[in-house]
């Protein structure tokens, strides 16, 4: 705009006839001429700022549309945005679904839309059994826009409220987690709660990854070991009528677990209707006296420790008087026994005689290296052990045939894979191993001492306490155990805790089975015992007969010579007669 | 001439809008493409979940079991069945083909 000169005022309040005169434009000068300047520095600065923004803006769009043209990354974002995060799977070894999440709408009201309020309580009502009238027109009945009704519905559920064509309902899509596999593998996997978070099992120790990743979680059970664990345990609780039971199978390469059960068990999918005795993990939860399958390890302790060879003997011949104590044998051979034998009769005085020959130290480091003194770290809830402190002579002699000290069912399965298994432990674990990867194992005792264990315990099947575990086809050796409960600080005879640790094929160990029953009640069929050896032994023999081929495991002829002597004690008996059974 | 630059640069931006508007309707239409597959995607996954699921149900060990005692009735392999890969020979052959189509197939009704 053209400035007026000075001294020339076009006053607006001047006459419309008159009009200034015109005159040469006054160069300005003074303040003027510095103000003018000011406005061309200020001009010219702002147009190079613009020239600069606009360069800036071409070089981006060059850049984007010429080099970078290929770049996903753009676009990537937009399809991330888009995918729809559920609580992830969990599968088993084989990537059979154990539990998944499946959308379920979910029904909410805005009340303020629903006219005949008294009409659709009862509507709905029919069609959502687990609320009634009254509570549905309750919820009905208020000034706020939004309330849920109903969450998870059926699909059948869902079109039925759809026909109902009452405006102000509406859905809201949910996850909700299935169990496809239900009761069978309850205790592995847990379950969650109506918001979603694991409250059990695998559901509550991977919680947070399920829920914010897409990784699902592998578990290296395997389903149809599983089924084949829990129906033949089940099929003992119910003709032993037993309180409960625990089994699992353990892969003793590597510390996995294959299968892992503990009844009674409950349905996942409605664990609110679940007694507390049945949301109870017996294998990994409970801790018990588990009687002479301890022996497993005293006499592995007593070889490995040189405490005692195989040539040893042990007095048997009457009962052992501690102080106020007296260690019976179940069944008294009431003479001089070796250290096979003892472990093939399962003799409690000579297995407290050799514990009492290796002393508390050398018993309690064994222990403790197995990791049977302190919970090892596992994946699900695990039980504390209970042993005696101070570590007196006689606990030093009942722990020698499992009283005294409080295990789980899965630190026997543990350590007597350790003992097996060339003498290596490797930490149990319920996640499936990458293939190919060596667990980090660590020797417990010499190769050669597993190798007389193996054929300790192929002894016990053969002629002694476990004869019921064998005739299978297939080389199981193993140990019985019968521990008496203890009841308030004594033991009851009759209620027992019957358990067979069986590891095959017992040339090459490849499994442990171990099946343990609570309080069993002997029948007709077990002339009324109850023992290790009369209700569990079997069911270790017919899991193994029925898991054998599904695990790739061949029959092997018992009485070939080659496997008779590869497994034969063959050292003399006080008597003169070979241990191995003929 | 400056008439002429001016029609033009006109001329120029009225190509550079055209052209403009249509990489965005054309990048519009992407996009919708694009969500519509990320729906489809996402449908078909819980679709992948539902039978997943149902597969699961259906090959229950308990539910083949039952199933199994019904119909089939097979019992674990024993071990006296398996023999060892150097007595394979010792397997006899069944040199008489089977006469007339398996039982099952024919009591199919033909459709």
């Amino acid at each position: 705009m053209k400035r007026p000169p000075d001294g020339v005022r076009d006053d607006p309040c001047r006459p419309r006839h008159f009009r200034p005169q015109a005159s040469a434009p006054v160069p300005p000068e003074g303040p003027a001429q510095d103000a003018i300047e000011l406005s061309h520095t200020r001009l010219l600065i702002t147009g190079a700022l613009f020239l600069l923004a606009f360069l800036v803006i071409d070089a981006r769009l060059v850049e984007v549309a010429g080099f970078k043209a290929g770049d996903v990354r753009l676009a990537h974002n937009h399809v991330a945005a888009k995918t729809v995060v559920a609580r992830a799977n969990i599968v088993d070894r084989n990537g059979v679904l154990l539990a998944t999440t499946l959308e379920a709408p979910s029904l909410f009201a805005n009340p303020k839309l629903v006219d005949d309020k008294h009409g659709t309580a009862r509507r709905l009502a029919a069609i959502l059994p687990e609320l009634t009238e009254s509570e549905i027109y309750a919820r009905l009945d208020t000034d706020k826009s939004f309330v849920w009704l109903d969450r998870r519905l059926t699909p059948r559920q869902e079109s039925a409220v759809n026909a109902l064509g009452v405006p102000g309902l509406q859905f809201q899509g949910e996850g909700k987690r299935v169990y496809p596999e239900g009761a069978l593998t309850s205790h592995v996997v847990g379950y969650v709660g109506i918001d979603d978070n694991g409250l059990a099992g695998i559901e509550r120790s991977f919680d947070q990854t399920l829920k914010h990743s897409d990784q699902l979680v592998q578990l290296s059970i395997d389903v149809r070991l599983q089924y084949i664990l829990r129906s033949e345990i089940a099929h003992q609780v119910n003709e032993f009528k037993a309180a409960g039971a625990a089994g699992l199978i353990m892969d003793v390469r590597n510390g996995e677990v294959l299968a892992l059960t503990s009844l009674p068990d409950f349905d996942p999918a409605n664990p609110g209707a679940a007694t507390a005795a049945e949301l109870f993990n017996r294998a990994t939860l409970g801790t018990y006296e588990m009687g002479s399958v301890l022996k497993i390890f005293n006499t592995a302790m007593v070889l490995d420790d040189g405490v005692a060879t195989l040539a040893s003997t042990f007095d048997a011949t009457k009962p052992l008087q501690i102080d106020r104590f007296v260690i019976h044998d179940y069944e008294p051979k009431k003479r001089w026994l070796s250290v096979p034998e003892i472990f093939e009769y399962s003799s409690n005085i000579g297995s407290a005689r050799e514990a009492a020959e290796a002393g508390a130290d050398r018993q309690r480091a064994f222990l403790t290296r197995l990791d049977l003194l302190h919970p090892p770290a596992f994946e699900l809830p695990e039980g504390t052990p209970l042993y005696p402190n101070p570590w007196r002579p006689i606990n030093v002699m009942t722990i020698a045939f499992g009283h005294g000290i409080s295990i789980s069912p899965l630190q026997l399965a543990a350590g007597a894979s350790a003992i097996a298994d060339g003498g290596i432990y490797y930490p149990p674990t319920i996640i499936k191993r990458p293939n190919g990867a060596a667990p980090d194992g660590r020797r417990v005792v010499a190769a050669t001492t597993s190798a007389e264990m193996r054929q300790l315990m192929r002894l016990v099947v053969e002629s002694g306490t476990g004869k019921l575990a064998g005739g299978s086809g297939y080389l199981i050796g193993g140990k019985t155990g019968t521990a008496e409960k203890d009841a308030g600080g004594r033991y009851e005879t009759h209620k027992l805790l019957s358990s067979f640790v069986g590891v095959f094929p017992i040339n090459d160990p490849k499994y442990l089975v171990l099946v343990m029953l609570d309080e069993p009640h002997g029948d007709r069929n077990t002339s009324g015992f109850a023992t290790g050896g009369m209700v569990a032994a079997p069911a270790v023999k017919r899991i193994v007969m029925r898991m054998a081929p599904i695990v790739g495991i061949p029959p092997a002829d018992e009485n070939s010579p080659e496997i008779r002597r590869s497994l034969m004690v063959g050292l003399p008996s006080p008597q003169g007669r070979k241990l191995a059974a003929n | 001439m400056i008439r002429l630059s001016t029609i033009l640069w006109t001329l120029a931006v009225v190509i550079a809008g055209y052209a403009m508007f249509q990489v965005k309707f054309h990048v519009a239409k992407l996009d919708d493409e694009l969500s519509k597959l990320n729906r489809q995607i996402a449908a078909t996954r819980e679709e992948t979940r539902v039978l997943d699921a149902e597969w699961t149900l259906l090959d229950d060990p308990q539910r083949l079991d039952q199933l199994n005692s019904v119909s089939l009735k097979l019992q674990p392999i024993a071990p006296s069945q398996i023999v060892p890969p150097a007595q394979l020979d010792q397997i006899p052959l069944r040199n008489a083909p089977v006469a007339g189509p398996p039982q099952v197939a024919s009591a199919r009704t033909p459709r």
